[in-house]
């Protein structure tokens, strides 16, 4: 859907994208992720041309975006919907005439497009549950429900693509998640492609299938969701802020819970086997897409620590134990 | 005194229109390319930019009175005389023409850059961004600022008198203060303040209606 080959970008002398290349398949749901001012807008804006770049490519729809002309990018940009951290709705507008901006500017010229366009905005108010809001103006609305005409007038041209900016970086941690639980319901019904560019480690869990870690214009890390957030790299644990409680004796191993063994009674299991007794000390569990998965820190009294390891091969858990004196874990050999 | 203080006020009402009319619709149509190749415009241009922009400031120096002599001979052009009614609307059009791009150009830069993208984002053309998306976000701010200059004018045509134009502002001026008859120069005086009321809160109801 979207090829980006050594993208580079910048500002003046400033390089914003320095060397990127990744791709987003059709029907996937794709983050970018970083800190603020680590380019994620910025890259995001290349591939509807709001933004040009220097050097690389990018193909959108097998359309190289720095070739297209005027007429072109305006056609690129019809298939791609976009919506944004501060919803950027008409405020003279009402609910109804917002999201019947992106058709009426389309469709100016045809005749008898009225009735056309009232169907197709009703069907996407339905969409997105505001349809009885159509009258409202949009300054009366909370945050939630302006995002969500955002949506509906971003997928108000069927869109085969739809970028979101930070698109819930302005809402409360409740209506983040129906907001979330709304671009994965479109994502499945209408096998949209969506690329979500943000900060906030929950969005990505919760909706990305694969995500690009950016930081500084350089690509960190790329991969599945889980896979990187059950064994994060350097800057994703970063971004992600984890933190553990160490207890200074014993050895204190991680346990990963990846979706193949999420549903296994891991920890009592290894408890009524070895007839040891071990204390959990840390560890985060979090509903990934579909599934609960995570990690729990255990230690385990040094005299155990061979059987406990054993026991983990045998088995074939992932795990890793902590170094005494500072937060890296290690691999086991 | 009625009818002098009537025909007066029509006079200048007579001024006031046809200048706010003609300069709203220069005005605008100066700050749309300013608008368009500003630095943060659709079409960002910085030598035409820098052109139209110190033209404004330019002609926004000359002091009305000096405006209004140097243009006699382009007013005669145009209006067909040099003096008058008719012949004080040329100096004052010119002269609020800048203040009007300046007012509008404002307005427009008000607009919710967001707003912008987000219709850029949609493939809106430049000319449905600027009419769709710009003007009629803006449109409230724009009538408060035609409000504006409407009073701009109104104070500018008070010197009508000295190219033969009449008005309140001359009334109050060669009647009331150079012939001593102070009744006539505070009921001029009185009337005018009744004006820039009614513009003002016009202006104001229109704003709070439109947003």
């Amino acid at each position: 859907m979207i090829t980006v080959r050594n993208i580079e970008k910048r500002y003046g002398n400033a390089p914003v994208l320095r060397d990127l290349s990744f791709s987003v398949k059709a029907g996937e749901i794709f983050g970018i992720v970083g800190h603020s001012g680590a380019g994620k807008s910025t890259l995001l804006r290349c591939f509807n041309g709001l933004t040009t770049y220097e050097g690389g490519s990018v193909k959108v729809m097998d359309r190289e975006v720095a070739d297209l002309n005027e007429e072109g990018l305006r056609e690129l940009r019809r298939d791609m919907g976009m919506i944004f951290q501060n919803f950027s709705l008409m405020s003279r507008k009402n609910v109804f005439e917002n999201v019947a901006f992106p058709l009426r500017i389309w469709n100016s010229r045809k005749p008898g497009r009225d009735p056309e366009i009232t169907g197709r905005v009703m069907e996407l108010l339905e969409l997105v549950g505001l349809a009885e809001k159509r009258c409202e103006r949009v300054q009366n609305l909370s945050g939630g429900q302006k995002q969500r005409i955002g949506i509906a007038r971003a997928l108000a041209l069927n869109p085969k693509i739809l970028l979101c900016d930070e698109a819930t970086s302005a809402l409360d941690p409740k209506t983040t998640l129906n907001i979330l639980d709304l671009l994965q319901s479109i994502n499945d019904r209408f096998n949209l492609t969506i690329v979500v560019v943000t900060h906030q480690m929950e969005v990505v869990k919760r909706l990305c299938h694969r995500l690009l870690l950016l930081d500084k214009g350089i690509s960190r890390c790329m991969g599945k969701t889980e896979e990187l957030f059950l064994a994060p790299p350097e800057g994703l644990k970063d971004l992600a802020g984890e933190e553990y409680a160490l207890v200074p004796s014993g050895a204190n191993i991680r346990i990963l819970f990846p979706r193949e063994i999420s549903q296994q009674s891991v920890i009592t299991d290894m408890a009524r086997e070895l007839d040891i007794s071990f204390s959990i000390v840390g560890g985060k569990l979090e509903r990934y897409i579909d599934d609960v998965l995570g990690f729990l820190v255990i230690n385990v009294p040094d005299e155990h620590f061979e059987r406990v390891c054993h026991h983990m091969r045998q088995k074939n858990l992932h795990w890793e134990i902590l170094a005494d004196d500072n937060n890296a874990f290690q691999r086991p050999q | 005194m009625i009818t002098t203080l009537f025909s007066a006020l029509n006079e200048t009402l007579y001024m006031v229109f046809l200048s706010t009319l003609f300069s709203a619709v220069g005005g605008f149509g100066l700050a749309l390319p300013m608008i368009l190749t500003g630095p943060h415009g659709l079409r960002p241009n910085a030598g035409i930019y820098t052109a139209l922009d110190t033209a404004v400031n330019l002609l926004r120096s000359f002091p009305f009175m000096i405006l209004m002599i140097a243009l006699i001979p382009f007013t005669r052009l145009v209006a067909g005389v040099a003096y008058g009614n008719t012949a004080t609307v040329v100096p004052l059009t010119i002269s609020a023409i800048p203040f009007m791009a300046r007012l509008v150009e404002g307005s427009l830069l008000e607009v919710d850059p967001g707003v912008v993208e987000a219709a850029r984002a949609f493939g809106a053309s430049d000319s449905q961004i600027i009419c769709r998306v710009m003007v009629k976000e803006a449109l409230p701010s724009i009538i408060l600022n035609l409000a504006v200059l409407a009073i701009t004018l109104l104070g500018y045509s008070a010197m009508a008198g000295a190219i033969g134009g009449g008005g309140l502002g001359a009334l109050a001026y060669n009647e009331g203060y150079i012939r001593f008859r102070a009744d006539i120069m505070f009921c001029a005086v009185a009337v005018l303040i009744v004006v820039v009321q009614c513009l003002q809160s016009g202006g104001n109801y229109l704003y709070k209606k439109l947003r």
